[in-house]
């Protein structure tokens, strides 16, 4: 095998900003490294501190029913406090990430909720069951059984069950890819777009970029062997995954609501994305892909104040307007 | 980003805070960033506004804690915790915030980012134009007691002195015609500590006939000390080598000195070149020569013998100038025996000995006063 290429550089501003948060957030992750993961601080930096933003938003937290057999799933509702009930507003539903391990429903909704506020929504940011505690499916299942709860009770919540966007980072990336591919294949009720933001697609992790960036950046190599082998336990990188696990197996990538990728060109990811969306291109699909030069992975959630991160952000926002003409 | 920050201030005590803040702009100088970035680098590592203000240069920008660039409307307000962006200049960097009290990560962000905008603003848009080394304004300014001291030391820096190295030293120029200047001092070349390297008598060569450069050519000259290479030296009074804020008296001290040279000719003999730190008490003698005083009989005698003959200055200043009358006729330019002759006809007009050592003692005094009498 050829020597691996050198990565690209981070952008400036980025590599700045890594410098305060390497302390927190380390580019690998190990299997016993979790439970500190977990305590730690890094993913809190995700986290949104008034989630109402100065009384916007009426904020809710809601349990309902889980998948079959298993524990409620937990809820958080955030709607437009001056919203008029009877004009029912567009819904983001929305994954947080945490590489299948870590997190809760609060960490980087301030991106939706920013979206939200800007063009009139609900966000509704599902918790789910993490690995490897809840291997697959239990994170997806959750994934799922919320969606349902989401569309059959969106007019109670304000939302326009017609009008439901999918956004996810990371893990919720993946996992909102998956949740299309799932609606799809169940023929479940119909959502209008899948926003993905630098989605963990791919359990096999031998992209180049996966080996670029080994030692790096935010979540490298190490890292997302640990979170897969959560998810997936001797199955990863086997000849039988699941697609509503790691969607970058799926054989067949038609048939899906119109996508919005973005991924930074310093991350594992790269590479897994540009070719998610290459092969629904090819497939027929709807997408719009963008690879954001020395963005290190998640950099507009860590270091919203750089250029990069206002353009990448700038852009999932025209996204949606387009989609939802608002 | 208000949040991240907020978040790493509860997190970190200062000092973890400062070597974040320290990383951060590292970082950012060594991948070549933009002013903006360092300027939003302040904002964002402080949770407030940052603005950056250079008259000099023209640039004008205020980004605000999300990242954003939003320029300003209104004048910085002088109560925000500002850095110059060279020492003891005006506040460039801004932070817009009431200050509570000093902060010890306030201070770091300032001081790593105004010394990083400095030099992207040196490397991209030049150095601020040079101000002559000698423009007079700048240096009266250095040289003015009552000047406040971050003034004064704008003006040193404009200069060419790096008032940035404690251990800068530098010297008030008294020079008979035109207006003073100020060199920098080199310990290893002090002319102080060089014992006799002022010339003995008129001729002498100084400093002085090397001039200041400004900042386009860094290294202000150094101790540009006498017994240089010029051939002849104007007049010219030495201060004593100083801190840049004692330069004022450095430049009293260099006045005073001036009072105690001679032109170097006959009718004036002496040192053109006279170094503060040499005269040591005798510069006390300053103050007994007041204007408008009777000349001292000695120093009248002096005169009148120096009406009698053409040598008479000259061979009176070699004598007191010089350690043996054998050195004197040397220095003098005669042979011993005339040497012995003219100095009698010279003790017979000034009513005393000038071969003993009080005699001797006495003509220096005269001449002395003579030289400060002239130079009142």
């Amino acid at each position: 095998m050829s020597p691996t290429p050198p990565p690209p550089p981070f952008d400036p501003e980025l590599a700045a900003s890594l410098e305060l948060i390497k302390d927190m957030i380390s580019p690998g992750l190990s299997m016993d490294e979790i439970p500190a993961a977990r305590q730690g601080a890094g993913i809190e930096l995700l986290g949104r501190l008034d989630l109402s933003m100065g009384g916007a938003f009426a904020v809710e937290d809601r349990t309902v029913p889980g998948p079959q057999g298993a524990p409620d799933v937990s809820l958080l509702i955030c709607r437009p406090a001056s919203a008029d009930p009877a004009e029912p507003l567009p819904v983001i539903y929305h994954v947080h990430g945490g590489g299948m391990v870590l997190g809760d429903n609060r960490a980087g909704v301030d991106g939706p909720l920013a979206w939200a506020y800007e063009l009139g929504a609900v966000v509704v940011s599902v918790e789910y069951r993490l690995a490897p505690e809840h291997p697959h499916p239990a994170p997806i299942d959750d994934v799922y059984a919320g969606l349902l709860w989401t569309v059959r009770h969106a007019k109670e919540i304000g939302g326009d069950p017609d009008r439901i966007v999918l956004a996810g980072a990371s893990a919720g990336g993946g996992l909102t890819a998956a949740l299309a591919l799932l609606l799809r294949d169940r023929q479940g009720p119909p959502v209008i777009g899948q926003l993905l933001m630098c989605p963990m697609l791919d359990d096999r992790n031998d992209t180049v970029s996966s080996h670029q960036m080994a030692g790096l950046g935010v979540w490298d190599r190490t890292a997302n062997e640990t979170g897969w082998t959560a998810l997936l336990g001797e199955h990863r990188g086997g000849p039988d995954v699941s697609p509503y696990a790691a969607p970058a197996r799926a054989s067949d990538l038609s048939g899906l609501p119109p996508a919005f990728l973005d991924v930074g060109s310093a991350e594992t990811f790269r590479d897994e994305v540009v070719a998610y969306a290459s092969r629904i291109w090819q497939s027929g699909g709807i997408a719009e892909l963008h690879v954001w030069p020395g963005g290190f992975h998640g950099f507009d959630g860590f270091a919203p104040q750089a250029p990069l991160s206002q353009a990448a952000r700038a852009a999932q926002l025209d996204w949606l307007r387009r989609l939802l003409a608002r | 980003m208000k949040e991240l920050a907020g978040r790493l201030a509860a997190l970190d005590p200062d000092a973890g805070a400062a070597v974040r803040v320290i990383a951060y702009f590292d970082r950012l100088a060594e991948t070549r960033a933009g002013v903006e970035a360092l300027v939003r680098g302040a904002a964002v590592l402080a949770g407030c506004p940052a603005r950056l203000v250079d008259a000099e240069r023209r640039v004008v920008l205020r980004v605000e804690p999300d990242g954003r660039r939003r320029d300003p409307a209104a004048e910085p307000d002088p109560g925000w915790p500002s850095a110059p962006l060279v020492p003891g200049g005006p506040g460039a960097l801004w932070l817009e915030r009431a200050q509570a009290g000093p902060s010890v990560v306030d201070a770091v962000i300032l001081e790593r980012a105004a010394a990083a905008v400095r030099s992207v603003l040196d490397r991209t848009r030049g150095r601020a134009p040079a101000a002559p080394a000698e423009d007079p304004a700048l240096v009266e300014t250095v040289l003015d007691a009552t000047a406040p001291e971050p003034v004064r030391l704008h003006a040193a820096r404009r200069l060419g002195l790096d008032t940035a190295d404690p251990a800068l030293r530098a010297r008030a120029l008294a020079p008979a015609e035109g207006p003073p200047r100020i060199v920098a001092a080199q310990e290893t070349a002090d002319v102080t500590r060089s014992g006799n390297t002022l010339p003995a008598h008129g001729g002498g060569a100084a400093a002085p006939g090397r001039r200041g450069t400004g900042p386009a050519h860094p290294g202000f000259p150094g101790d540009a000390g006498p017994g240089g290479d010029a051939v002849r030296s104007e007049r010219l009074g030495i201060g004593p080598a100083v801190p840049v804020l004692d330069l004022p008296r450095s430049w009293a001290a260099a006045r005073l000195a001036l009072r105690f040279t001679g032109e170097g000719d006959g009718l004036d003999p002496g040192q053109r070149v006279v170094c503060a730190d040499e005269l040591g008490a005798i510069g006390l003698l300053a103050d007994l020569v007041v204007p408008g005083a009777q000349p001292h009989p000695d120093v009248r005698a002096v005169e009148t013998a120096a009406a009698d003959a053409p040598w008479m200055l000259r061979t009176l200043h070699a004598v007191a100038a010089t350690g043996s009358l054998r050195a004197a006729a040397a220095e003098a330019g005669v042979h011993h025996s005339t040497l012995q002759t003219r100095l009698a006809h010279a003790e017979h007009l000034l009513g005393w000995p000038v071969r003993t050592p009080q005699g001797r003692f006495r003509l220096q005094l005269a001449l002395t006063l003579r030289h400060l009498i002239r130079r009142n």
